[in-house]
């Protein structure tokens, strides 16, 4: 098994728990009605989910790059 | 709405543990795919889903009165009194129940819902970390603008055959003379004397 793969993987775990918190904080916001259940989701659950998804497509550009210790 | 929403955020949630757990899965192509979908396009799909339930949410009169500051400004939409301009609107349905805040404090502008958000949080901002606001003392930055009136008035039979509506519709639409400020149609929210008004019981 190679370093870069072992990058990769875990990149595609930190991708896949930041996702998974992000998710799990949309429930919360969606089934609590209170004010603060935007921000909730504003700030907290839309940050994860993005940056997961973000570092899902960061791992994806290594997945693909031309650089040799990659493949 | 919200359960189709929540169904699909729990699938995304168990594609993306598949992942967290066997992250070695995505050798192969099919997997790729999948974990293209659960990764990127359902977690996407979730938060646009997520923001617009939010966003219809906080449009609601249940949502604005749910704010300790709001509260009084919610019950003065049952004020048994014609000449107060919200409970007349309120409780005759001239505006929809539900939305019966957002209707008339709504910038009608190409920004104005994104204005109303920011305008929103920083009401939170001051009520959870700065300091919170006295309820009688809330003003609308800028006063309230004539054209949340016009908006729904403007093509009404009612309104343009008005003589003294139709005598003053210039400086109505240029906001020189207030609908609420000029001695028209000046009682709204009087929630300094909330104690000794009658309240409308609506009969269920």
């Amino acid at each position: 098994m190679k370093l870069a793969q072992v990058g990769i993987r875990r990149l595609l775990q930190i991708s896949s728990a930041l996702i998974i918190a992000g998710l799990l904080f949309e429930i919360v916001s969606l089934l609590w009605f209170h004010p603060l259940s935007f921000v909730l989701f504003a700030f907290v659950a839309a940050a994860l989910i993005g940056l997961g998804i973000l570092v899902y497509l960061v791992s994806i550009v290594l997945a693909v790059s031309p650089n040799p210790a990659n493949h | 709405m919200i359960g189709i929403l929540i169904c699909q955020i729990t699938l995304s949630i168990i594609l993306a543990a598949i992942f967290l757990f066997r992250p070695s899965l995505t050798k192969a192509t099919a997997w790729k795919i999948v974990a293209f979908i659960g990764l990127s396009v359902l977690p996407g799909l979730c938060l646009i889903g997520g923001m617009n339930t939010h966003v219809q949410r906080s449009e609601t009169t249940k949502f604005c009165t749910s704010c300790h500051i709001m509260v009084p400004y919610g019950q003065s939409l049952y004020i048994d009194d014609a000449n107060h301009i919200p409970a007349q609107h309120f409780q005759n349905q001239r505006v929809p129940v539900d939305m019966a805040c957002y209707s008339c404090h709504a910038d009608y502008t190409i920004y104005g819902p994104l204005n109303d958000k920011i305008r929103g949080l920083t009401r939170i901002y001051m009520q959870y970390v700065s300091t919170p606001l006295d309820p009688a003392g809330i003003r609308i930055p800028g006063g309230f603008q004539n054209a949340q009136c016009l908006h729904c008035h403007a093509a009404a039979r009612s309104f343009m055959e008005n003589p003294v509506h139709a005598a003053m519709m210039d400086s109505l639409n240029s906001n020189h003379v207030s609908c609420l400020g000029s001695g028209c149609h000046d009682t709204a929210h009087d929630i300094a004397n909330l104690s000794h008004e009658k309240f409308w019981k609506p009969v269920q």
